[in-house]
């Protein structure tokens, strides 16, 4: 028997449980790309079940199916055009109402469907009991109850979605029914567009045309532009009717009719005690005591993380570089030899090095904190500051990434809203020092100069991220949009589904950085086996020597340190023949080099991160500022550090 | 609920204090910015449920005029000062 092949997509709300469902369903077997020309994430794995092969849809958490992101454009389109078997709507119990009027709008797309109702224990805990047998008649959709990182329901789920495929028949959801006046019209839209051709029903092309939404209207402008002059015209006399916009009207309406269901469905009982995720939330919200909780908690994950990134790279690079003389006995020390050991071999060593020792602890422990509800906090707590360079408070989560290292802080961008956020949010990133960079920082001016000065160039770096910061976000055309964040409930966070993450993660930096890691090293091996290191260096040093004041090997070690950052270190080392800096170099000079290395350019994996999310015109537009900043500020640093001294 | 005999005051959800409860009356979208993100702001704002006629409660704000952390149809939302300005709301009385 040939296998037959199914469609199921999960939608849902940000934070209902959606991705542990997903991980749940399809186990190992997913595939994490993006939607076709567009930077939003699309995961999709497959499973089989009872002589199928289901091809699994996870769509991004969204509130609604307007046109407000593009993540909500992209599902729509999807759930109409691409049409799979069943669509599997998680619901969470907790947060009824809110939940159904995103299944009110999948309804209105008249897709076969189910309804997931996830979390039933977090609601039990809030005191909220549904019934769902009465949901499923009210809705007219079937209604399976979940505990999803229990794994309670999910076989019945699959079971449930098989049965309305096979069975065929056109699911018979209940209408969603609006006023009078407002069903009026849409029913005289309706039957104008059952004319034309297009890929949602003409039932939700009316509604959607009444509320005004962007992307529909100018499809159907194109079609027939007296459908659109009729909308707008009987938009206008709701407006009059109602007081309120059109569009304002049909989301109220919508929202009155979950209300509606969600109150008939659910029973409050009064919670059998304070529970602690509330204590726990008044804590860590706190106007006081929540910046020393957040304070503590990040320098612990900062530490923890160095301490255990420092440890293991060294461990790894000790075991790689141990292979160097066998490797030598084989390919021998000429120039064959030299090119894939150094160029080859290195690279990949370099990005083993930084990515398993600090990549991954970051990330299991940013999935967990995010998973638990307290990335949602901090960014409540830091959405001030924030404002300060036009961005809101969930920019401060890629700007933490971006101490770990800016290649996944530039990736997770993405969770702000508009392109121009992404943008401005990406920049800063970028000068946030990353653990390379805090290995030079440590590493130089800590060790030979004074713990005292590492740290105020710390504190230094904050200004230059605030003051960019700023100038960037009144440079770039457009209004800077407000913080809209749901922050759920504590919750205990799914560890496979973080480790899953994780491990995508990990993939899509090996996909990004190691390809250009290797072929930059490459490229530089390349040109020190051909002795082209020296006249380069002589060449910058009108730059190096005379503008930094800083011997003319340290433009080599300037070049080599786009590869990753802390090879200026490391070649510094070798091109001085010593590890004891203060020998060779003087204060002020390790200070401006130091400096000069924290700004004067993205190092290339996150250059090809800017290039994948901007376009190749911004990131070089990124990185050329970068560099004409780092070499001023060095300059003027040596000037004034020589005065002072 | 029907706080009829009260006296009924339309004020920015900003003015509201800790603990107390309003009824959404309006949005007051921004218009330009040339973005046209002033049907999005609304929209959105709509799309999370505070919707006219919705009872919202504030909680909490953060400190340095940081963003307001309000109660709304069973969910807990943080909505930015500039935001939470530009929603009215009669305020509730007990």
């Amino acid at each position: 028997m040939t296998e037959r092949k199914l469609v199921i997509a999960l939608a849902g709300n940000a934070n209902v449980g959606k991705s542990v469902i997903f991980n749940y369903l399809t186990g190992l077997h997913q595939h994490i790309g993006n939607w076709p020309g567009k930077t939003v994430e699309r995961a999709e794995g497959t499973l089989h079940f009872k002589g199928y092969t289901i091809d699994i849809i996870d769509l991004p958490g969204i509130y609604s199916l307007s046109t407000y992101s593009l993540e909500e454009l992209i599902s729509r389109k999807y759930i109409a055009v691409e049409r799979p078997d069943v669509v599997i709507n998680v619901v969470d119990a907790s947060v009824l109402e809110r939940n159904l009027f995103f299944t009110l709008q999948l309804m209105e797309l008249e897709t076969p469907m189910i309804i997931a109702l996830n979390q039933m224990d977090i609601a039990k805990k809030k005191g909220i009991e549904i019934d769902t047998e009465k949901l499923e008649k009210l809705l007219g959709i079937p209604v399976i109850s979940t505990v999803a990182i229990k794994g309670v329901g999910i076989f019945k789920l699959l079971e449930k979605a098989i049965e309305i495929i096979e069975k065929g028949e056109k699911a018979k959801p209940v209408e969603v029914k609006y006023g009078e006046e407002v069903e009026d019209r849409i029913a005289r839209i309706t039957k104008m567009v059952e004319k034309i051709q297009f890929w949602y029903p003409p039932r939700y092309v009316a509604v959607k045309l009444l509320e005004g939404d962007e992307e529909i209207s100018k499809e159907v402008q194109g079609m027939d532009p007296t459908i659109i002059s009729t909308a707008e015209k009987l938009a206008a006399e709701i407006e009059k009717l109602h007081g309120h916009s059109c569009s304002t009207v049909i989301t109220s309406e919508r929202y009155e009719i979950a209300g509606c269901i969600a109150r008939e469905a659910q029973k409050l009982v009064p919670p059998i005690k304070a529970p602690i995720e509330e204590r726990l939330h008044t804590l860590t919200t706190h106007k006081i005591l929540g910046y020393p909780i957040m304070a503590v908690s990040l320098l612990l994950v900062f530490y923890s993380i160095f301490t255990f990134g420092d440890h293991t790279s060294e461990l790894l690079s000790n075991f790689f570089y141990g292979w160097e003389p066998i490797f030598a006995s084989i390919f021998g020390i000429e120039i064959v030899g030299k090119l894939v050991w150094g160029g080859i071999i290195e690279g990949v060593i370099a990005g083993v090095t930084i990515a398993l020792p600090y990549i991954v602890p970051f990330y299991i422990i940013l999935y967990f904190l995010e998973d638990s509800g307290y990335l949602s906090r901090i960014a409540f707590l830091m959405d001030n500051a924030m404002h300060k360079i036009g961005l809101h408070g969930k920019a401060f989560i890629p700007i933490m990434l971006g101490y770990g290292c800016n290649v996944p802080a530039c990736l997770g961008c993405r969770i702000m809203e508009t392109e121009r956020e992404r943008l401005l949010a990406a920049f800063v990133t970028t000068l946030v020092p990353c653990a390379a960079r805090t290995v030079i920082i440590l590493g130089l001016v800590g060790e030979f100069v004074g713990i005292q000065w590492a740290l105020m160039l710390y504190v230094f770096d904050l200004l230059v991220i605030f003051a960019l910061g700023r100038l960037a976000f009144r440079t770039l055309p457009g209004e800077p949009t407000a913080l809209i964040m749901e922050m759920h409930d504590y919750r205990v966070p799914h560890p496979k589904t973080v480790l899953k993450q994780t491990w995508f993660r990990l993939a899509e930096f090996i996909k990004i950085a190691f390809p250009l890691i290797i072929i930059g090293s490459l490229a530089i091996k390349l040109a020190e086996v051909l002795g082209l290191l020296e006249p380069i260096a002589t060449a910058l040093s009108p730059v190096t020597v005379v503008w930094l004041g800083l011997p003319a090997i340290t433009g080599i070690t300037l070049i080599f340190g786009v590869l990753r950052k802390e090879l200026t270190l490391i070649m510094l080392a070798t091109l001085l023949g010593t590890t004891n800096f203060a020998q060779v170099l003087t204060p002020v000079q390790i200070i401006v080099f130091t400096l000069v290395a924290m700004f004067y350019i993205p190092c290339i994996a996150t250059i090809t991160a800017l290039v994948r999310e901007f376009g190749w015109k911004k990131a070089l537009f990124i990185t050329v500022s970068e560099i004409v900043f780092a070499i001023s500020l060095g300059g003027v640093a040596l000037r004034l550090l020589t005065l002072t001294t | 609920m029907e706080g009829r005999n009260s006296k009924r005051l339309k004020v920015p959800l900003t003015a509201l204090r800790n603990g107390e409860r309003g009824i959404v009356t309006s949005i007051k979208a921004g218009r330009g910015g040339g973005w046209g993100r002033g049907w999005g702001f609304e929209k959105r704002l709509m799309d999370m449920g505070l919707t006219p006629g919705t009872r919202v409660q504030v909680v909490k704000s953060a400190p340095f005029h940081g963003p307001l952390e309000i109660l709304v149809r069973g969910s807990r939302l943080a909505l930015g000062r500039g935001m939470a300005e530009r929603i009215f709301v009669e305020i509730e009385k007990e």
